[in-house]
């Protein structure tokens, strides 16, 4: 034993080269035995956690990549979603529209508001920026309206756009008529007291629920287009006037699609 | 000699290859790992240390490739073994002789397990990966050299700033 402790220690860098060698020869010839067997070990031992560990990660990265797909088609989706909404919506309006004749000798010209222009906080918009202009043969002073009646006129034209003096501009004033007693008068809009029926004889039989409607004077608006019902009447004793709120029958805060009316009549 | 150790270098070669050497590839140019801690054993740990961890790491490297086995058994083994040997004959002491010790190793490595597998396009193989991988792992392997010399340290470089 002492002389194999001796002859280990004295030739051990020759020992670990010879097995080393042998190892190697091993390898090399055994291509069916030992290389598989080491190549097993090696595998299940050192690649085989690693390899577990990166699926995991590979498939952690795919989940995240799925993830940010599926939101982006979310948020696609959605979008399609509210504009199929919004669509529906247009559509239903446009239906009810549809039941509308225009008033004689003029056709409507469907067009889209492209911006408001508004007097101050929490009043009604005055004027209106239309998509449409002299290239859609839009013209000066052509009457424009919505489902529920009367809007505005246009005021100025250019190629491509035209802007709508609304009924809420009070520099924008319009001729007309009680509809049951056809009595005449002007309609105009201030800030302070609101949409009112002016210039009404005194003797004028008037009550809360009227409809007035364009008389067709003045050659701007065609006659008999809605403009607002009477909201309440304020009779003073000892004055001539009387005092006329109304309720325009369009929602000025809410108007969308508009539609001019262009004489059919050159 | 502890085993510990040596098993650590072999799960790190490991854990290198599988899943480091991807996220540490710069335009497809891949750090030898495996060469620079064989060059570190071969430096500076004994020649049995030095057979025996060589002939392990080739088993495990090759036992992606049963049929590379045997040659990067041999090629892993003899680079430790040269290592060694150089380093224990010629005293290696200055920090260029370990650098070119580093990168004459890894570009014996890779050429010859490039030309084992295909001899096609292995110039281009040469100029586009195995030149810069050369580089990219010198660069690791002078900064770890750097690190040990203690001409980096964190004193010196808090000094800087």
């Amino acid at each position: 034993m002492t002389w194999f402790s001796t002859i280990f220690y004295r030739n051990r860098r020759l020992l670990n080269f010879s097995l080393a060698i042998i190892i190697f020869l091993l390898i090399t010839v055994s291509d069916g035995v030992v290389r598989p067997f080491l190549g097993n070990i090696a595998m299940s031992i050192f690649h085989y956690p690693f390899s577990e560990l990166k699926s995991s990660i590979d498939n952690l990265k795919n989940i995240a990549e799925d993830n940010r797909n599926l939101k982006n088609t979310l948020t696609e989706t959605s979008l399609q979603l509210s504009s199929l909404a919004e669509a529906r919506r247009e559509n239903h309006r446009l239906r009810e529209f549809l039941g509308f004749e225009p008033p004689e000798n003029f056709r409507v010209v469907p067009v889209k508001i492209v911006s408001l222009g508004l007097m101050g906080h929490n009043q009604y918009p005055i004027a209106a920026a239309i998509n449409k202009g002299l290239n859609d043969s839009i013209k000066i002073n052509q009457p424009v309206i919505n489902r529920f009646g009367l809007v505005g006129k246009v005021k100025e034209v250019m190629p491509e756009f035209s802007t709508v003096q609304l009924l809420t501009d009070p520099a924008n004033a319009v001729s007309a008529r009680i509809a049951e007693s056809r009595q005449f008068g002007i309609v105009r809009y201030s800030p302070e007291e609101g949409m009112i029926f002016d210039n009404l004889p005194a003797d004028a039989t008037i009550n809360k629920g009227d409809l007035i409607i364009s008389s067709g004077l003045g050659g701007v608006y065609p006659s008999g287009l809605t403009i607002a019902v009477v909201d309440s009447v304020l009779s003073i004793k000892g004055e001539i006037k009387k005092s006329i709120w109304l309720k325009p029958s369009a929602d000025f805060f809410e108007i969308e699609e508009l539609y001019v009316l262009e004489s059919v009549i050159e | 000699m502890r085993v510990l150790p040596y098993l650590l270098y072999l799960f790190l070669i490991t854990f290198h290859s599988i899943i480091l050497s991807d996220l540490m590839s710069i335009l497809g140019v891949r750090l030898n790992v495996l060469i620079l801690i064989i060059v570190l054993i071969g430096l500076f740990k004994s020649d049995t240390e030095a057979i025996w961890f060589g002939l392990s790491a080739g088993i495990i490297v090759g036992a992606a490739r049963l049929d590379l086995m045997p040659w990067e058994v041999l090629v892993i083994t003899v680079i430790a073994v040269a290592v060694k040997q150089v380093s224990s004959r010629i005293n290696l002491e200055s920090l260029a002789s370990k650098v070119v010790v580093l990168a004459c190793s890894v570009f014996l490595h890779e050429v010859i397990i490039t030309l084992i597998i295909s001899t096609e396009e292995f110039f281009f193989i040469l100029i586009r990966y195995i030149l810069p991988g050369t580089a990219y792992t010198v660069l690791i392997g002078l900064l770890f050299f750097l690190i040990k010399d203690g001409r980096i340290s964190r004193e010196k470089f808090k000094a800087l700033f």
